[in-house]
């Protein structure tokens, strides 16, 4: 699992712990990562994707938060034992038919693709405090 | 919160008639990664140089672990726990790499000389070589070497990365993180390289001609920066906005463009008040951020 | 480590001042002879005024090997090279070869006094060396030419050498604490080193007081040792040093 983790992009304007949840959520929905699997440790990530190391703390407690792993005291990262792949690539492919919906009825008011992407990319941000959790 | 390493206030620092510092306050906390951000000439060097006793200040006070950098005995027990890699990465030119490292690790009873070894093939270098024969890379590793073999509780690294190649930086903030993360080292490193603070540091401290201008976490910075554009029918208001965190605000016929540095909601509700006709929000990246606070046109 | 530092910055300047001087020694003991041989017949030339004066003393000091000793050793060869090396050592600081190492050992955990105190020291063990090692060719090699040389004139006149010209090397180091560059104290001091013996001794001033302590005069002469003299230069080389670790503590680096 270690060299599967892609370097994330720090300009990207999406948070480096976000895009880390991203990469273990979508992880998971692959198959990369089964129920039951351990994650690397958060100082040897953070060393391998020379990242700091509070980031990745970050990012576990945000999916421990959400079920999505559990981080057992001494021991380490896991993935959660509830957490089915087909659940979570159903609620990807909910999210797929919404998105190609609204996106049908913008084109049809006439927005082009670049102004969707804006409209998307200013919802997402303009709502400070999303996925944040208080530390 | 964790204990300050590292506590200035109200530096100031005078060469002939330049101020260099002026009133220059900053605190960095145990265990984090912190970015050292300015343009040239805002006083970066100039600081760390005080941090470490190689310059006194004019007036204020700095502390590191506590001590008082002023007091010379106090700095020689500081340096016992601190490293200092210079901009020019100082070394004794006239030595070998071996003889450097000899005499460097003379004064450091805690030395790691597994890390030695470890650096050493890292870095490319080998005990006989000749630091005058040195490019940049290597001169950057050793000192590296130097600073981090030696178990200290605090790095101070002044532009770590300049004239590297990528391959070398991403070494450099690796070795960084790894110090950071296992050894519970506190790094204070100032940079140009915007997206390499953005990657690797927790906390950022921006200052300009002296001063700080802004002292936060990373993730904060991210989550309360935003730049809102108001589109109006006609030619754009100038309201003067009762919601706190307006840093700017500028108008461009019939867009007014505010960047907030928090707040972000209210100013948006207040905007709505007078009706434009579309209302978008954006994130700030640390880039504008610093050149936001270095004075410039965003 | 400070130690094997400083003694790194000082190895060429020292080792190179060491060959020249002791070529220097051997090449007076040996050329003895023959100058011997030249002296006697410039006895009889007679030139006027001050300079005449004084090469018919310094002929006539030259007649015995001891006076030609003295004379070519202690007062000229010696005196002038020795000089220029103390300032040459005195030259640099704690600067050394370039600013960054002087940055770089300021980042090690040694207060400033002990840096420069162990550069001081270091250069004066040199310049030691430098008065006595090649000072001692002259007992050792007279022999060679027929001629004796006591230790005990070798001990006094190199070690006033040595006591009395650490005041050039204390000024050039103090010069050295305040400017920033190489060049300025070592000219500096040059000029100032000059004045004394050159000019003074030419001109007859009371600056070539310096010459007349460092080459021990009074003891070739009259066998008196030139206490005053020698604590004078030592005190105010003291003083000289200790001024520049005091600036060296409050300056920016």
């Amino acid at each position: 699992m270690e060299t599967s983790f892609l370097r994330p992009n720090p300009s990207s304007g999406v948070p480096i712990y976000l895009q880390l949840i991203e990469q273990v959520k979508h992880a998971i929905e692959t198959g990369a990562l089964r129920a039951g699997e351990q994650l690397p440790g958060i100082r040897p990530l953070a060393e391998q994707l020379v990242i700091n190391p509070n980031t990745v703390a970050k990012a576990y407690r945000e999916l421990e938060h959400e079920g999505v792993i559990e981080l057992r005291h001494g021991a380490g990262a896991f993935v959660s034992g509830n957490v089915r792949p087909r659940q979570m690539t159903a609620n990807v492919r909910a999210g797929q038919a919404i998105v190609a919906g609204a996106i049908t009825r913008l084109r049809a008011r006439g927005l082009g693709e670049e102004e969707i992407r804006r409209l998307f990319e200013a919802q997402l941000a303009g709502l400070p405090g999303k996925g944040e959790r208080s530390a | 919160m964790p204990e300050a390493i590292i506590e200035a206030t109200n530096l100031r620092k005078t060469f002939g008639h330049v101020e260099a510092l002026r009133g220059l306050s900053l605190e960095v906390h145990a265990g984090s990664l912190c970015g050292f951000l300015g343009r040239n000439g805002a006083g970066k060097t100039t600081t760390l140089k005080i941090l470490l006793g190689m310059m006194r200040p004019t007036s204020g006070e700095a502390r590191v672990f506590g001590r008082r950098v002023s007091d010379s005995v106090a700095s020689v027990e500081i340096r016992r726990d601190a490293a200092f890699v210079g901009e020019d990465k100082p070394l004794f030119d006239y030595m070998t790499v071996q003889d450097v490292i000899r005499f460097t690790a003379a004064f450091y009873p805690r030395w790691r000389h597994d890390l030695e070894q470890h650096y050493l093939a890292t870095f490319g270098l080998s005990p006989a070589m000749k630091v005058k024969t040195f490019s940049r890379g290597m001169r950057t590793g050793l000192a590296l070497l130097l600073a981090l073999c030696r178990n200290a509780r605090l790095l101070i690294l002044d532009e770590p990365t300049s004239g590297l190649d990528p391959a070398m930086s991403e070494q450099v903030l690796q070795a960084l993180v790894r110090h950071v993360a296992s050894e519970e080292t506190t790094v204070f490193f100032s940079s140009h390289q915007i997206a390499e603070v953005e990657q690797v540091a927790d906390r950022v401290v921006i200052i300009d001609r002296g001063r700080t201008m802004i002292t936060a976490a990373l993730d904060d910075l991210r989550a309360q920066y935003r730049r809102i554009h108001f589109v109006f029918d006609e030619e754009a208001p100038a309201p003067v906005f009762r919601a706190k965190g307006v840093e700017r605000m500028y108008r461009d016929g019939r867009v007014l463009t505010v960047l907030a540095s928090a707040g972000a909601e209210r100013i948006v509700e207040e905007g709505r008040t007078l009706r434009p006709v579309s209302v978008d929000v954006v994130p700030v990246s640390l880039k504008e951020i610093f050149l936001e606070s270095s004075g410039m046109e965003g | 480590m400070l130690w094997y530092k400083a003694w790194l910055e000082t190895r060429w300047r020292f080792l190179i001042g060491l060959a020249v001087l002791m070529m220097f020694a051997c090449g007076a003991v040996l050329d003895y002879p023959a100058i011997a041989r030249l002296n006697a017949s410039v006895s009889a030339i007679d030139a006027p005024g001050n300079l005449g004066r004084l090469i018919r003393e310094a002929a006539a000091t030259q007649r015995t090997y001891r006076g030609f000793i003295w004379f070519q050793w202690y007062r000229q060869n010696l005196v002038q090279t020795w000089t220029i090396l103390a300032v040459l050592l005195g030259s640099g600081g704690l600067m050394g070869a370039s600013s960054g190492s002087a940055l770089f050992a300021l980042s090690m955990p040694v207060s400033r006094m002990r840096l420069a105190g162990v550069r001081a020291a270091t250069a004066l063990t040199e310049l030691l060396a430098l008065a006595v090692i090649p000072s001692l060719l002259i007992p050792l090699l007279s022999p060679a030419v027929g001629e004796h040389y006591g230790l005990g004139e070798t001990a006094v006149h190199s070690l006033s050498l040595f006591l009395g010209g650490s005041l050039f090397f204390s000024l050039a180091f103090l010069l050295s604490a305040v400017f920033d560059d190489f060049w300025r104290p070592m000219l500096i001091t040059c000029a100032i080193a000059l004045s004394q013996t050159l000019v003074g001794a030419l001109a007859g001033l009371p600056f070539s007081e310096m010459l007349r302590v460092m080459s021990a005069e009074s003891y070739f002469r009259m066998g008196q040792v030139p206490w005053v003299g020698l604590g004078l230069a030592v005190t105010t080389g003291l003083l000289m040093l200790s001024a520049a670790v005091a600036i060296v503590e409050q300056r920016d680096f």
